[in-house]
């Protein structure tokens, strides 16, 4: 038939654009993973003069100009702090969604607003309302505020699609048997609705770990990550920064393969279960 | 019954955190630009009287006007880009490709990098395109070019080919979802019709991930149009989109300026925003 080899022939062109663009997407992180490794006298480009831990030693025993260990610790700690907040505010949000109280329309887009609005004007309008309060903008108080608004929508959609999916009949045969609410969500709901409280919490984190825009409007004097990052870029790009930014893309990866890894042994456990 | 009933205090309790939230950190410092934005007089304060001054002493500049130009139009090219390149992959992966592990693994091969930090990435451009970079030395070894080009970094192509690469998943995604919604015998039904492929798309297929296409480009304007740090990194500050300029002006301590880009910025995101709802209807998409 005619069409069978036309669709077949785009098949194979839209196959190779896929192609060409995974490869296109891919070649500037595997271009900086491999410089990263480069001999001491390695630049920033090819040649890469010999392979060797140098720049990872470097980071470590950094002295005080570029030394991004408190940088790196004050945004891990942030994206905990923040990753524990989404994780309470989108669940009891989502929860309270279900309950349909009155203007939960409203308030459904009032939380969207949050993924709709842009980094750059969050921050600077943030960093206004501080300075017309008087208040002294630090990487803990203010940009973790600013840092939670930016993961809240993200785990907000979530929990709101796994309490959709989930069978209410659980809750109702509880409820019914004379649980309280309370431990009808304690002992049912919430090991129900778990692997979403993951996926928020993830999302929590990784937000947070990686926003650059929020954070320089809002940190104050003492820095995350990428804004140091961002500032020694402006002093000198070095394969140092290659080491960073493969050891962050590395722990990034690592914690999203623990993460569908116990996914995937949850879902093969449930399996398993008889009936 | 569920675990929370219906119209109860419990309910109004528990989302009021997440709202008073969202209100404080996303709703009231953009409300604050637009105040701002709007002060006059000599000191910069909240008694001052308000005034639209500000504006015209911004759009009166000509090197301005030029950003917006600019920003427009590097927003438009990178949306019709994307849209064209997600499009093309979002309908690979789920269509074309039938062998389950096969399409998993192209999907992970897609989505992976999204989950890995935007700066870094855009670093990751730096030695890709550079004069020794990866892609001079691939061209000349195809023979392609004769020298290194010098115009991949510190450029608009440059700082384009990032952003592509950066917020083609944005484009892809939703139209990946919308794909996922056709019931396979829509399709078939046209084919047994004797519907040549060609029509079978452009009557059933396209329409029904229009929605998708649109809510791609929406998130695609919205990132294009307030991305900075791409510029800043792969465009080595010799380009400024509107973003460049409220940072510019913040480290200058403009504030009224800063806060009148802003502004600009956030009406052309609404204007994109306006256009695209007018096409499709986004609320009807989930169901």
């Amino acid at each position: 038939m005619h069409w069978k080899t036309r669709s077949r022939l785009t098949g194979w062109i839209l196959g190779a654009v896929t192609v060409g663009f995974l490869l296109f997407q891919w070649a500037p992180m595997l271009t900086m993973f491999l410089l990263s490794f480069s001999g001491e006298d390695g630049g920033t480009t090819f040649p890469m003069n010999g392979t060797s831990l140098h720049w990872y030693r470097k980071l470590w025993e950094a002295d005080l100009f570029d030394d991004f260990k408190p940088p790196m610790l004050r945004s891990f700690l942030l994206a905990l702090l923040c990753s524990a907040t989404t994780v309470v505010l989108s669940v009891s949000a989502a929860q309270a969604m279900r309950g349909r109280f009155r203007g939960s329309g409203a308030y459904f887009y009032l939380l969207l607003l949050g993924l709709m609005a842009p980094g750059i004007l969050v921050g600077f309008g943030f960093a206004i309302l501080t300075r017309l309060l008087g208040i002294e903008g630090s990487w803990n108080t203010t940009a973790y505020a600013v840092h939670v608004s930016w993961a809240l929508p993200f785990g907000f959609l979530t929990m709101l699609a796994v309490f959709n999916r989930f069978d209410p009949r659980l809750e109702e045969a509880a409820l019914t048997l004379g649980a309280t609410r309370l431990t009808a969500f304690r002992r049912i709901t919430w090991p129900l609705v778990l692997p979403g409280v993951i996926g928020t919490a993830l999302f929590g984190f990784s937000l947070s770990y990686d926003e650059y825009a929020r954070t320089l409007f809002t940190s104050g004097s003492d820095g995350t990550l990428p804004l140091a990052v961002m500032a020694q870029l402006d002093r000198q790009l070095t394969p140092e920064l290659y080491a960073i930014g493969t050891a962050t893309t590395a722990m990034s990866l690592g914690v999203i393969a623990l993460c569908s890894l116990g996914f995937w042994l949850r879902a093969r456990a449930l399996r398993g279960r008889p009936g | 019954m569920s675990t929370i009933r219906p119209g109860s205090p419990a309910a109004f309790w528990l989302a009021l955190p997440a709202g008073l939230w969202m209100v404080g950190a996303v709703v009231l410092p953009v409300l604050l630009i637009a105040w701002v934005s709007l002060w006059g007089g000599q000191a910069v304060s909240p008694d001052s009287p308000l005034t639209l001054d500000n504006y015209a002493r911004f759009l009166s500049n000509g090197s301005y006007l030029r950003v917006i130009g600019d920003t427009v139009l590097q927003t438009i090219t990178i949306m019709a880009v994307t849209g064209v390149l997600g499009y093309c992959i979002a309908y690979f992966l789920t269509v074309k490709v039938t062998r389950p592990r096969w399409r998993l693994a192209l999907f992970l091969a897609f989505v992976i990098p999204f989950w890995t930090s935007t700066l870094i990435r855009a670093i990751a451009f730096v030695p890709f395109l550079g004069v020794n970079g990866v892609l001079n030395a691939a061209l000349m070894a195809l023979g392609v070019v004769e020298r290194p080009v010098q115009a991949f970094l510190y450029s608009r192509l440059g700082v384009s080919m990032a952003q592509v690469s950066l917020y083609t998943l944005l484009a892809s995604g939703p139209v990946v979802y919308m794909l996922n919604g056709i019931p396979p015998a829509l399709r078939e039904a046209a084919m047994t019709l004797k519907a040549p492929p060609r029509t079978v798309f452009r009557r059933i297929v396209l329409p029904l991930t229009l929605p998708g296409i649109v809510i791609g480009q929406v998130l695609v304007l919205l990132n294009v149009l307030a991305d900075f740090i791409t510029v800043t990194t792969v465009g080595g500050n010799k380009l400024a989109f509107l973003g460049n300029l409220i940072l510019l002006f913040y480290e200058g301590s403009q504030i009224r300026a800063t806060a009148v880009v802003s502004v600009l910025l956030m009406l052309m995101m609404l204007a994109g925003v306006a256009v695209a709802l007018r096409v499709v209807d986004v609320r009807r998409m989930g169901g």
